[in-house]
């Protein structure tokens, strides 16, 4: 197995252009897959671990928004004060991916990446309103993270193009920030349903707008408008929440799996939004 | 002295704390585990399982060989042969009891782990492109995968050829299990309750899995080194399989990395075995990997009951009947002996005056199933304690008190008829549990549970059998040795799975030899170097050769005394005693080092060798019909798991916030290892009852790897805590009985009976998986609503 370890933008730009050349951030996902691959070892990969303009932490546009190095690890993000203080929802959803030892590999970029319907990033990330920083040869161009998923497995990266870095507005402290993962354990464990929630309350307590994303119950992050209409102009109680839930409930499509059934999958998709009246 | 009066506080502060023998050697990664000891020049051997599932073939649980490909394979650099059934010398068949496993399977695959193939190959690397380039072409037969359908007329047969087909078709045995008139009893009883319950096969999933490594030495004789319970059987099992004389084989069984009755009976053994008669001498090692392991290891039996009790108004238990249908998989394994094990349990740990256990055990195209930790009884647990609790409250009994009301003690007769004159704690488990904290409190922390979480409090009263049953000897032989340095050798010849066996050996011969820990070392189990000792299991390793440890250890004491006595002048052996490093003349106080007593006699005079059988049951009752081996057993260690849960109401999820072993396993020898087993017994139990979910669809395994095998991680169990209820047991090695599968029997019966107390809803089928918790959550809404 060739493995290339550029150390800068240019040089992995160039590394790239390497025919077959996969990117190789913290391996967690790309080294199961390969495993299962007879013909792993012709693989070229280009790891990510010394480009230093991948990792870090920064606020741009006058506090407004975290701009997130796309190689930055899980644990490297969930130790970040300003991760934990501004986007609790994504600090919640980083403390129940895998395991330390994952947490430690993984990156952001790589989860994005694998666009895992599973994946317990993507559901916070959506409804922040992430914007992604992608490079090539031919440049730089930026895409909102909606447009980057385009189905299971699938994304918009392009041949020779890198995840750079992830662009997180910061919601205003006010706002309400929710995730919560459903798995069969509480460590290591794939998403049977998870949910992440932005909401925004008003001047008495009605709801001005609210931001819904579910994993793992269709083929890409679940978004459910119907769901976050009938919250809008409401207060964020039971008897809300319980409208919101049945209309996510009758609407989502989910499958049945080893781990779950449809079924199943439909009545939390529903009953996690009822979590948010306890907050 | 009564039974009670033996008894002390389950709070007394344990005996002095003690670090395993094997602690250090194993927190620095220092142990060698079989495949550490393998040369570097081994060739490897691999099997071919065709039915596996793969890129190209969903997985063929039952088919016939048409035809096997081999040039393909045999083309690639690096891979030496391929051999077939046509290879195997021998009988080609393994099995414990019933002889019916190929070794490779020639016409018939009979689950989808069935190998056709062994490769043998100069590297991993070649070894892997051969076993990729192989096809076979496999005929799909109709497959059985369903017990109850296995014995309906004109199922699919799994073993329809060959001189090993069964006579009864898909049924491997029944059994029967009769004492006084349990149809009449439970006619006549004023109350009644019934239940059907099922729990799903498990995987063992231990750290290491099935690996080993063989070779023909140039005087022929086969030397093995293999990660096995059974090194002493295995060259048996060998032998007959391969057709080889089983005293030219030699086993050796480093410390394995987990065993849990997975490793009992042959898994690498013959195969490794097979390939290193066609290496020409050179060594061969095998080592499955985690799919492998899953895919071709054995698994608990899945198992299916109806069972009714019956009880006077005063809940003083009359009646219990229960139908049972074990499914073996494909091959019998200990598919029988674990059913027997089961079976004579069914009742719980009670007196019980009539009882009717019928039991059935099925061949079927799934998975093997065999030997497990809890062996039979944890399939029984949840059953006979589910019972237990619709009883309390179809009588408005408090359920702790109906248990203790019941509780099996010494004298009394069992439900198969055995009078117990072995030792029997259960009622003061349970007085235990009810003197905790965790118990006390439990009101209260129910009602302070949080919006969307329903908490509830649930014991289980459970109790697991000790050795092989009659009809088996329960033999050990202990061979030790006064070493040319004047320390102590303890040839132990019962494997160390892990459970710590080995570290108890060295502490009861220190103790029994009043030398410093430090004085006694461990040869693990060799055939060659140790006398023939038994398995690894059924929680007897530590009582068997512990017993014959303590006589070997008492013969050694005489023996040194007698030869010091020459030094240092004494007329009478009394005079003398042992000390650390020495003799000692008690009333001059001068000493004879061992070491140099070690130095002055001749090797032959250092060893000592003692035997120990475990006592069985005097004029065993007739009640038991059916049985090859095993019934009835005549010690049991009893125990009561107290669990804390909460339910989200939301999820289904259950969380385990507490939970609690008191365990009866006589007197603690080593606070630190009993307290190990019975943890790990509970955290196995929580995943068997919770997360682990073992399913196949079609014979095909569905949770093949540990991303869906979901045993729990620290994350989910919390903190055990184990409390010692101490009692004697009287034929025990200093009063102790074996502790290790007790605790796996608690976590199902107990965990259902919280998620009752939390939610009024009784699950009887295994796991309690969040969608089985979600739905019962919602029909009894749906119930409440309709009645309000």
């Amino acid at each position: 197995m060739n493995v290339l370890f550029p150390r800068n933008m240019p040089q992995l730009v160039k590394a790239l252009g390497e025919p077959g050349a996969r990117i190789l951030a913290g391996g967690t996902d790309l080294l199961v897959r390969l495993r299962a691959q007879p013909d792993a070892k012709l693989a070229t990969l280009v790891s990510l671990d010394r480009v230093a303009a991948l990792r870090g932490v920064a606020l741009e546009k006058p506090g407004t928004v975290l701009r997130i190095g796309a190689a930055s690890t899980h644990a490297e993000l969930l130790a970040h004060p300003l991760v934990r203080a501004r986007l609790p929802m994504l600090a919640q959803a980083l403390a129940t991916l895998g395991s330390p030892p994952i947490r430690n590999m993984g990156t952001l970029g790589g989860n994005i990446c694998t666009a895992s319907p599973a994946g317990d990033t993507l559901p916070p990330l959506l409804v922040l309103g992430a914007e992604l920083e992608l490079a090539s040869a031919s440049g730089t161009r930026s895409l909102p993270l909606a447009d980057f998923l385009l189905g299971p497995g699938r994304t918009a990266l392009q041949p020779g193009e890198a995840l750079t870095a992830v662009r997180v507005p910061l919601p205003e402290p006010s706002a309400r920030q929710h995730f919560e993962k459903v798995g069969r354990r509480d460590a290591l464990a794939v998403a049977v349903v998870s949910l992440a929630a932005l909401v925004r309350t008003g001047g008495k307590g009605a709801i001005t707008s609210a931001s819904l994303a579910w994993g793992a119950v269709a083929p890409g992050i679940w978004r459910c408008p119907e769901a976050e209409a009938a919250l809008v102009g409401r207060k964020l109680t039971l008897s809300a929440l319980n409208s919101a839930a049945r209309i996510a409930s009758s609407r989502v499509q989910p499958i049945s799996d080893v781990r779950a059934s449809a079924d199943y999958r439909r009545s939390v998709t529903g009953n996690l939004l009822l979590r948010l009246a306890a907050l | 002295m009564s039974p009670k009066s033996r008894v002390s506080a389950a709070q007394r502060p344990c005996p002095q704390p003690s670090v395993r023998a094997d602690a250090l050697s194993k927190a620095t990664g220092a142990e060698r585990y079989a495949l550490d000891l393998a040369p570097a020049d081994c060739l490897f051997a691999g099997a071919f399982r065709p039915g596996a599932p793969s890129g190209s073939s969903p997985g063929i649980a039952h088919g016939r060989v048409r035809g096997l490909d081999t040039a393909a394979a045999l083309a690639e650099p690096g891979v030496l042969r391929v051999l077939t059934a046509a290879d195997v010398p021998g009988t080609n068949l393994q099995g414990i009891v019933h002889k019916d496993q190929p070794v490779l399977c020639g016409e018939v695959i009979r689950h989808a782990g069935d190998p056709v193939a062994l490769v043998l190959a100069v590297s991993a690397e070649a070894l892997r492109r051969g076993l990729a380039a192989l096809r076979a072409d496999i005929e799909p037969l109709p497959g059985v995968f369903d017990p109850a359908a296995a014995l309906k007329k004109g199922a699919p047969l799994v073993h329809a050829q060959g001189h090993a087909a069964p006579k009864g078709g898909n049924l491997l045995l029944r059994a029967v299990i009769e004492k006084g008139d349990a149809r009449k009893a439970l006619r006549d009883a004023p109350v009644v309750v019934r239940g059907e319950f099922s729990t799903p096969a498990q995987e063992h999933a231990f750290l290491e899995t099935q690996c080993g490594f063989a070779q023909v030495l140039p005087d022929g004789v086969l030397d093995m080194t293999v990660s096995t319970q059974a090194p002493f059987r295995d060259r048996f099992e060998i032998g007959h399989a391969l057709g080889l004389d089983p005293f030219r084989i030699r086993v050796r069984a480093p410390y394995l990395g987990g065993g849990f009755g997975g490793k009992d009976g042959a898994t690498v053994q013959c195969l490794l075995a097979l390939a290193a008669l066609k290496a020409e001498g050179r060594p061969v090692r095998m080592a499955w990997d985690r799919e492998e392991s899953i895919l071709a290891g054995y698994k608990r039996h899945a198992v299916r009951l109806r069972c009714e009790l019956g009880a006077d108004s005063d809940g003083t238990l009359l009646a219990y009947s229960c139908r049972a249908l074990y499914d073996t998989g494909a091959y019998a394994h200990l598919g029988g002996e674990v059913m027997e094990l089961g079976m004579e349990h069914a009742a719980g740990p009670y007196r019980v005056p009539h009882t009717f256990v019928e039991g059935r055990c099925v061949y079927t195209n799934n998975p093997v199933a065999g030997a497990f930790r809890g062996f039979g009884v944890a399939q029984m647990s949840p059953a006979f304690e589910g019972l237990m609790d619709a009883l309390a409250a179809r009588l408005g009994m408090d359920p702790q008190a109906l248990r203790r009301k019941n509780a099996l003690r010494t004298g009394d007769t069992n439900s198969s008829g055995v009078t117990l004159t072995s030792s029997a704690h259960l009622a003061e488990c349970l007085d235990a549990l009810e003197a905790h904290p965790l118990w006390a409190g439990r009101e209260a922390w129910r009602e302070a549970a949080p919006p969307f979480i329903r908490r509830g409090v649930g014991v289980a009263a459970v109790f697991n059998g000790m050795g092989y049953g009659r009809g088996l000897p329960d033999m050990a032989i202990a061979k030790l040795e006064l070493t040319g340095e004047g320390d102590f050798l303890v040839y132990s010849a019962v494997a160390d799975m892990g459970q710590g066996n080995a570290a108890a050996f060295a502490t009861l011969a220190a103790q029994e030899l009043n030398q410093q820990p430090g004085a006694v070392r461990l040869l693990q189990p060799d055939t060659e170097r140790c006398h023939p000792s038994g398995s690894s299991s059924a929680g007897r390793t530590t009582y068997t050769f512990g017993n014959a440890l303590l006589k070997a250890c008492a013969a050694m004491r005489d023996k040194l005394l007698s030869r010091a006595a020459l030094f240092l002048l004494a007329d009478d052996i009394a005079a003398l005693e042992l000390v650390p490093g020495a003799v000692r003349h008690k009333a001059t106080d001068r000493m004879l080092p061992l070491a140099v007593l070690g130095r002055a006699l001749e090797r032959d005079d250092r060893v000592c060798v003692a035997e120990f059988l475990m006592p069985v049951a005097q004029d065993p009752p007739d009640t038991g019909r059916g049985f090859v081996i095993g019934f009835p057993h005549l010690f049991f260690a009893y125990a009561a798991h107290l669990a804390r849960i909460e339910v989200d109401e939301l999820t289904g999820r259950v969380r385990v916030c507490d939970y609690v072993c008191a365990t009866d396993g006589g007197r603690v020898l080593d606070r630190s290892c009993f307290d190990q087993q019975a943890q790990g017994g509970a955290a196995q139990g929580i995943g068997f009852a919770l997360t682990e979910d073992f399913s196949t669809r079609q014979g095909l395994i569905l949770t093949g790897d540990l991303s869906t095998c979901l045993m729990p991680t620290a994350l989910d169990l919390p903190d055990i805590l184990s409390l010692a209820v101490e009692g004697d047991e009287p034929t025990g090695p200093r009063g102790l009985k074996g502790v290790g599968e007790v605790g796996l029997n608690g976590p199902a019966p107990a965990l259902a009976s919280a998620l009752e107390d939390a939610t009024g809803v009784r699950l009887r089928d295994f796991p309690l998986a969040p969608e089985r918790v979600l739905a019962a959550l919602k029909q009894r809404q749906g119930r409440a609503r309709r009645k309000a």
